[in-house]
């Protein structure tokens, strides 16, 4: 596989809890690696099998659990 | 008409707003959301189970707790 890592931004979390959840419900998906979610920086920083997710699907997943994703892009 | 009450474990200001959004995108639902008590109270025409699974998306554990009649 090839993996890539990604930034979304991520509008709505308050708490460390919604960050806890992201993490978990997003970090048990198959083809994420690693998930890391910033309530400071509003972002989540993705390391993703590319086979399995694109930059959308990502920001998808976040958008349907209740939160505002933005794509900012890969590094 | 019937209220539906759920338990969904929300513990702040952005899991209820999570909530929300993901009752108001699944729409045609009325809605209340009392988040000390963890509880949320739905009018629907949708069914019991994709209201649950809608809950659900949150990420957040949601269980149905029964109908509740509105004053």
């Amino acid at each position: 596989y090839d993996p890539l890592s990604i930034v979304i931004g991520v509008e709505g979390m308050t708490c460390h809890s919604c960050v806890q959840t992201i993490e978990q419900h997003v970090g048990k998906m198959d083809g994420i690696h690693n998930i890391k979610v910033s309530l400071e920086d509003k972002n989540a920083v993705i390391i993703y099998d590319s086979k399995l997710h694109t930059p959308a699907t990502l920001q998808e997943a976040i958008y349907d659990m209740g939160f505002d994703a933005t794509s900012a892009g890969s590094n | 008409p019937k209220k539906h009450e759920f338990f969904v474990d929300m513990t702040c200001e952005g899991c209820s707003n999570a909530v929300t959004r993901v009752l108001q995108r699944l729409g045609g639902v009325q809605f209340d959301i009392d988040l000390p008590n963890k509880k949320v109270y739905i009018e629907s025409e949708h069914n019991v189970d994709t209201l649950l699974e809608t809950l659900k998306k949150t990420g957040k554990s949601a269980s149905y707790l029964g109908e509740k009649s509105v004053q």
